[in-house]
C-alpha cells in the first residue's frame, strides 16, 4: 500500500518519475532504438533532412565494398584487443589480488596505487605514456637501448596496437585487483585452516579452495573486461588516433559518425554489428562461466 | 597458514617491481616538469638540476588551465548532482513497488547497459536540438551535462538494492506523523542512504570529470572545454616540449591525486561495490 496520501496525492511518484524516465528515453534508450533504426536508412547528420530506408544496404557497403577489407581488419583487431586485454589483464590482477590478500605489510597502499590510474583518466593517462614511449628522450627507449633495441612506440606500423593495449591493461588492471580482492575477502578463513590440517600445499589450496570460491568475481571481471575491450577507444583516440594500424570497431564507430562522411546509417550498421559481437560474447562467457559456478 | 620466508620474499618483489611500473611514471613526469627545454634535451631522464618553476605559471597561463579548471568543476558537480537525484526519484518507488508496474520499469532502466551503443542517434539528437532548443544542445554546456547526467544504470541499481534493505514501515510511521513523499525522499531516505549515495557520488564524478571522448564529441568551442580537452589541446600546441607538457599533466593530475589520497578509502571501497553489484 501507497502511505503518502490518497487521492491525487498518490500520483506524485508517478510525477516525480517523469523527470529520469525523460532523461533516459531522449538521451540513451532513445538514441539507442534509433541507432538500430538508422542503420537501415540513408540517414545524413544535416538536421532537417529527409532519409529513406535503404533496407540492408549498409550491412552490404560494411563488408563488401571498397573499405571492405579495413572492416574486417578492425574486426580482427577488436578480437585480438578483447582477447588479450581479458587474459592478461585479469591474470595479473588475480595474482596481485591474491598476494595483497596475503596481508603483506602496506596493503592499502598497494591497492591505492594500482587503482591511482583509474583516478587520473585517459588524458592523463596516455599522455604519461605518451611521454614514457618518447621515442628521443623517453625512458622506455632509453631501457630498449641498453639491450641494442629501439622503437617508434605510438608511431609505428609495427607495435603501436601492442602498445595501446599494454596502456589499457596498465590503466584498468588495478580495477579488476578489487574485484578481485572482494572475491577473496569473503573466502571462509576456517576453510584454509581444515586445508593445511589435512596438509594441502598452497598451489592445492589455491587450485581447490580459493579459485571455487571466486568463481562469482571472475564471472564479473571477465564480463567488465570482455564488454570493456570491446567498446575501448578512447585511448587509442588519445594516443594514436586510429593511426598505424590501431583502429578498432568502436574506434571506426566513432570515426565514421563525428569525422568522417556525413553519412550516418554506416556508423549505425557497425554499432549494431559490435551490438551482436558484444552479445555473442557475453552469451557465451556467462554460458560457461556459470557452468563452472555450479561444478564446485 | 604460514608462509615461507622465500614465498614471502618473492611476493614482495613481484609487488614492489609492479609498484614502480605504477609510481615511476609519475615521478619522471614530475621531475621533467621541472626542466628547462635545454635541460630536457641534454639529459631527459637525470635528476633536474635546475628548478624552473616558471614552467608551471608558463604552462597554466598559456593553457588557459584555469577556465578549463572551472568548466570540469561545473559539469562534474552539476551532472553528479542531478544524477543522484534522479537516480533517488527513480529508485525509490521502483524499489517500493509504489507505482504500477515497477518490475518493468527496473528492467527498463538497467537495459542501457545492453543496448546498442546510441552514440550515432545521440550525436544526431544534439545536432538537432542545437537547431531547436540550442539551450541545451550540442555545443552547449547545459547540453552536455544532462547528457552526462544519467539516473540509470549502476548508480540507479545501487539505489534499489540499498532502499529494499531499509524497513518499509519506516514509511508507513513517516507518512502517519505527516510527513509528505518529497519530504520523506530528502529528509528522512536520503541521510539514511549516505553510504551508498557516497559511492554514487564517486563512481560518477570519476567518471564525468576523466571523460575525454565526451567533450571531444560535443563541445567544440574552447570556452566549454574542460579539463581533459583542454589538455589535448595543449598537447597539440606545444608537440614535443616534454617539460612544459609535463606540467601540464601534473597541473591536471595533483589535484586528483591530492584529493585521492584523501578519500582513496571510500573511492576504493566504492569502486568495488559499485563493480561487484552491476
Amino acid at each position: 500500500m501507497y502511505p503518502f496520501g490518497q487521492g491525487p496525492a498518490r500520483y506524485l511518484p508517478y510525477l516525480l518519475l517523469l523527470l529520469p524516465l525523460a532523461q533516459y528515453v531522449i538521451f540513451y534508450a532513445g538514441p539507442s532504438l534509433f541507432t538500430v533504426i538508422y542503420s537501415f536508412t540513408d540517414i545524413t547528420n544535416v538536421p532537417g533532412k529527409d532519409y529513406h530506408f535503404v533496407g540492408l544496404d549498409n550491412y552490404r557497403d560494411l563488408f563488401f565494398s571498397g573499405n571492405a577489407s579495413e572492416r574486417w581488419d578492425s574486426i580482427g583487431r577488436t578480437l585480438y584487443f578483447t582477447l588479450v586485454v581479458t587474459v592478461v589483464q585479469n591474470g595479473v590482477a588475480l595474482l596481485v589480488a591474491v598476494l595483497i590478500n596475503k596481508r603483506l605489510r602496506g596493503d592499502t597502499f598497494f591497492r591505492a596505487v594500482f587503482f591511482l590510474p583509474v583516478v587520473l583518466g585517459v588524458a592523463v593517462v596516455s599522455l604519461i605514456w605518451t611521454m614514457m614511449f618518447d621515442p628521443v628522450g623517453g625512458p622506455v627507449n632509453q631501457i630498449y637501448q641498453l639491450f641494442g633495441y629501439s622503437d617508434t612506440f605510438f608511431g609505428s606500423f609495427e607495435h603501436a596496437f601492442e602498445y595501446i593495449i599494454f596502456v589499457q591493461i596498465w590503466m584498468y588492471m588495478g580495477y579488476s585487483m578489487l574485484i578481485f580482492l572482494a572475491g577473496l575477502q569473503s573466502v571462509p578463513k576456517e576453510l584454509y585452516e581444515a586445508g593445511y590440517i589435512d596438509g594441502t600445499t598452497s598451489w592445492k589450496a589455491f587450485r581447490h579452495i580459493t579459485f571455487p570460491m571466486i568463481a562469482p568475481a571472475f564471472t564479473v571481471n571477465m564480463l567488465l573486461s570482455i564488454i570493456g575491450a570491446m567498446q575501448t577507444f578512447d585511448i587509442i583516440v588519445a594516443t594514436t588516433d586510429g593511426g598505424f594500424n590501431t583502429r578498432t570497431m568502436a574506434y571506426d564507430v566513432y570515426k565514421e559518425t563525428f569525422r568522417g562522411s556525413l553519412e550516418m546509417g554506416l556508423p549505425s550498421a557497425l554499432s549494431v554489428i559490435q551490438f551482436l559481437f558484444i552479445l555473442v560474447f557475453v552469451v557465451l562467457a556467462v554460458h560457461f562461466l556459470r557452468k563452472r559456478e555450479v561444478e564446485h | 597458514m604460514q608462509d615461507s620466508k622465500i614465498s614471502q620474499f618473492l611476493s614482495y618483489t613481484l609487488i614492489l617491481l609492479l609498484v614502480v611500473v605504477y609510481v615511476l611514471p609519475l615521478l619522471i613526469v614530475f621531475n621533467v616538469s621541472f626542466k628547462s627545454f635545454e635541460e630536457y634535451l641534454l639529459n631527459p631522464m637525470g635528476i633536474v638540476t635546475d628548478i624552473q618553476l616558471s614552467n608551471y605559471v608558463e604552462a597554466w597561463n598559456q593553457g588557459k588551465f584555469s577556465r578549463y579548471f572551472w568548466n570540469s568543476i561545473l559539469y562534474t558537480s552539476a551532472s553528479t548532482i542531478i544524477t543522484v537525484i534522479i537516480s533517488l526519484l527513480a529508485a525509490f518507488p521502483v524499489a517500493r513497488g509504489y507505482v504500477k508496474w515497477a518490475g518493468f520499469l527496473y528492467l527498463f532502466f538497467i537495459m542501457a547497459q545492453f543496448l546498442p551503443n546510441p552514440l550515432v542517434a545521440q550525436f544526431k539528437l544534439m545536432l538537432s536540438l542545437k537547431e531547436h532548443m540550442p539551450l541545451i544542445g550540442y555545443d552547449s554546456k547545459l547540453g552536455y551535462i544532462l547528457l552526462k547526467a544519467t539516473g540509470t544504470g549502476v548508480v540507479f541499481m545501487m539505489f534499489v538494492g540499498h532502499i529494499k534493505s531499509i524497513s518499509r514501515e519506516l514509511d508507513e510511521a513517516a507518512s502517519i506523523d505527516g510527513c509528505g513523499y518529497v519530504r520523506y525522499l530528502f529528509q528522512i531516505l536520503f541521510p539514511l542512504m549516505k553510504p551508498v549515495i557516497a559511492t554514487g557520488v564517486i563512481l560518477t564524478a570519476i567518471g564525468t570529470w576523466n571523460d575525454f571522448v565526451g567533450p571531444l564529441l560535443y563541445l567544440t568551442s574552447p570556452e566549454n572545454f574542460p579539463i581533459t580537452t583542454g589538455l589535448k589541446e595543449f598537447r597539440g600546441q606545444y608537440g614535443n616540449n616534454w617539460p612544459l607538457l609535463a606540467c601540464g599533466i601534473s597541473i591536471v593530475a595533483a589535484p586528483l591525486i591530492g584529493l585521492y589520497v584523501l578519500i582513496q578509502r571510500y573511492i576504493i571501497s566504492g569502486a568495488m561495490a559499485g563493480a561487484v553489484k552491476s
